[in-house]
């Protein structure tokens, strides 16, 4: 083994061709395979105005401190149903996440679904819940002294809300949101029939 | 060696020696980069209202944190010891000094642009450690080519029968990474569950295939030079050198446990965690036994505390990820702090140490400038006590916030026990960025300062069994 691995060629071509098989197998196999799993049972695709908000949600980094997975144990029941295979046809880029300094997503749609509420929890998440280490997201609104007839005026509780002028929501606000309201677990087939 | 050959290789290596300090300056840049903007981000958990414009914003700087440490600065530090190494153990100089000199310009270019994109909120899905769209992943990887090419070149024309075990490591590294980073940059095979499955190969394996093997390699090196003695076993480096080419692909997808990835799929990474202990126990144990009885040279010597450190937290940090993939402990640690904790065990205490020993420890040989000893004893104080902290600080909070999930309190109840952890963390992380402001001007000193000692004896250089 020694004596074969001092020629040069068999010590780069070796472990190359041992870990490109293992890489196969490990890494594009299973990726290729996993990608064609069809969606759940009424699991649709995003709207474009949800999508939209979705491409804000990946820009931002949301996935850093949000997870959407919710596993199969007690603890994370709160947050939806166990999350299946199916959930996640048209999610891609996947945006599972590996840490939760915030709660998990999956199922926010459903859990709150009062767009006024993500738009102040948006603006100032303290003034909504006062231990919250989120950020805010003020470049999402845009501050005006007077609104116009079309806009969104956002009802930022006093103390946090700027003085002498409106808060209103910038299309991407809306469209994030439009995106975080889509997020509702589709009910499994089982529980569906009752 | 005769007479002649060493005085053409010592006239060859002023080409080495510019090389070795280009690579070490460039890394260090974006070590201070990286890291301060980590040490931006560890504040926000305390006072999440700072800094928040767009361009400062936690989602947009913690892919560059991650990335920038990763790509900019820890493989472009172990790519200039690499090279290095090669060279030495090689009995030459380092071959086509060109595409070393490219790699050290795809490297940069791949993470200035990806700092760019990234602070635009330009990105690959928040993908750990392949945040970088496809296009600058291609000028990393290229980077990495070029740097196989150079040293696959060197090895291939040694003058030493034998090729040294340090150089198995070091090729494989570049071979891997190669491998790994096309297969994950490519895009268009990777949609939903499919790109997860991806994911935790790739992110495991960024780690496992590239940063370990380089580091063990540099240490394979290094460790023996300094002690001035043989490696303990040739045929325990040889063996951790096979374990981690076998297992190490396969335990990806421990990171996506209780995730709907198939379980058999996790189960078999988790079987394959335990058995990374083998290579584990055969490199920190190989290391442990070539010191053993040269303390007294290691407490007198600037860089083997580092590589003593980086050893121990090699043990620790791996061990540590053998049992955290148990499923049973899954449940509490999972998706918390811990597992912030338990990255910078291993991208820190292990891999940075060992690239701050190889530094320390080559890097004043070929240049014949020394570090500043104060400054280098005030680094290794100040980095070890910070790390240790900031691991224990995040080990006893993402505890807390595993088990407040598993008592089914309120979700803030986890942002309030972890907070006083997340202060803690802040300050281990401030130590540790008040010492890489000390290793940059050693840094200075070992390269552009004038010499002080252009007298001395010029190196030997010679295979590191020597």
């Amino acid at each position: 083994m020694n004596r074969g691995m001092n020629n040069i060629v068999v010590l780069v071509a070796g472990p190359f061709i041992i870990y490109a098989i293992l890489a196969l197998f490990m890494g594009a196999i299973p990726g290729a395979v996993l990608s064609k799993t069809s969606p759940g049972p009424g699991v649709m695709p995003f709207s474009p105005q949800a999508q939209r908000g979705r491409d804000v949600y990946v820009s931002e980094g949301c996935s850093y401190c949000h997870t959407q997975q919710v596993r199969p144990l007690k603890q994370d029941l709160v947050f939806g149903r166990p999350s299946t295979a199916g959930d996640y046809a048209y999610s891609t880029p996947q945006l599972l996440g590996s840490e939760r300094n915030g709660p998990d997503l999956s199922n926010i749609g459903s859990r709150q679904p009062s767009d006024v509420w993500q738009y102040i929890h948006l603006y100032e998440p303290r003034s909504l819940v006062s231990m919250s280490i989120m950020p805010p997201y003020r470049w999402l609104f845009q501050l005006k002294a007077h609104a116009d007839v079309n806009d969104i005026v956002v009802p930022v509780p006093p103390g946090y809300a700027p003085k002498g002028a409106v808060v209103v929501t910038t299309q991407e606000a809306r469209e994030l949101v439009a995106y975080l309201k889509s997020l509702k677990q589709a009910p499994l087939t089982s529980r569906a029939k009752r | 060696m005769t007479v002649t050959s060493a005085r053409r290789l010592e006239q060859s290596t002023a080409g080495d020696i510019k090389l070795f300090s280009a690579f070490t300056i460039s890394a260090t840049v974006w070590l201070l980069l990286a890291t301060a903007v980590g040490l931006l981000l560890s504040f926000k958990f305390p006072y999440p209202d700072f800094a928040s414009s767009p361009y400062l914003s936690f989602g947009r700087l913690r892919p560059i944190h991650t990335n920038g440490t990763f790509y900019g600065f820890a493989s472009v530090a172990l790519t200039g010891v690499a090279m290095y190494v090669a060279a030495r153990s090689s009995g030459i100089s380092l071959w086509g000094k060109t595409y070393a000199w490219g790699a050290l310009w795809c490297y940069n270019i791949a993470a200035t642009m990806g700092t760019i994109t990234l602070d635009l909120g330009i990105n690959n899905g928040d993908q750990e450690y392949r945040e970088w769209v496809w296009w600058v992943a291609l000028f990393f990887v290229g980077a990495v080519i070029l740097s196989a090419i150079s040293i696959i070149g060197t090895v291939a024309n040694r003058t030493e029968r034998d090729i040294y075990i340090s150089n198995w490591y070091i090729i494989g590294a570049y071979s891997f990474t190669t491998i790994l980073g096309v297969t994950a940059a490519i895009p268009f095979y990777q949609r939903g569950l499919g790109q997860v499955a991806v994911q935790g190969f790739y992110m495991h394996n960024a780690v496992g295939m590239w940063f370990t093997f380089l580091a063990l390699g540099t240490t394979y090196y290094a460790l023996p030079k300094l002690l001035n003695r043989p490696i303990y076993s040739y045929a325990l480096g040889i063996l951790g050198f096979w374990t981690n080419l076998i297992f190490y692909p396969i335990i990806g997808a421990h990171h996506f446990e209780f995730s709907p990835l198939p379980w058999w799929f996790q189960t078999l990474a988790i079987v394959f965690s335990v058995g990374m202990l083998v290579p584990v126990f055969a490199g920190t144990g190989n290391f442990l036994l070539t010191m053993r009885g040269g303390w007294e040279r290691i407490r007198r010597s600037v860089a083997l505390p580092f590589i003593f450190v980086g050893v121990l937290y090699y043990f620790v940090g791996s061990f540590q990820g053998t049992v955290e993939a148990l499923r049973s402990l899954q449940t509490i640690w999972h998706l918390t702090s811990y597992t912030v904790g338990h990255s910078h065990a291993t991208m820190y205490g292990f891999i940075t140490f060992i690239a701050w020993g190889c530094i320390y420890g080559l890097l004043p040989k070929a240049t014949r400038k020394q570090p500043n000893s104060l400054a280098t004893g005030l680094h290794f104080w100040m980095a070890s006590i910070g790390v240790t902290l900031y691991v224990l600080a995040l080990s006893v909070g993402g505890t807390l916030q595993g088990i407040d999930w598993a008592q089914g309190d309120p979700f803030i109840a986890s942002v309030e026990s972890a907070a006083p952890y997340w202060v803690a963390r802040a300050v281990g992380g401030t130590m540790m960025f008040c010492a890489h402001l000390l290793f940059a001007y050693n840094v200075y000193l070992m390269t552009f300062a004038r010499s002080r000692e252009s007298e001395a004896a010029p190196i030997v250089a010679g295979k590191a069994t020597a």
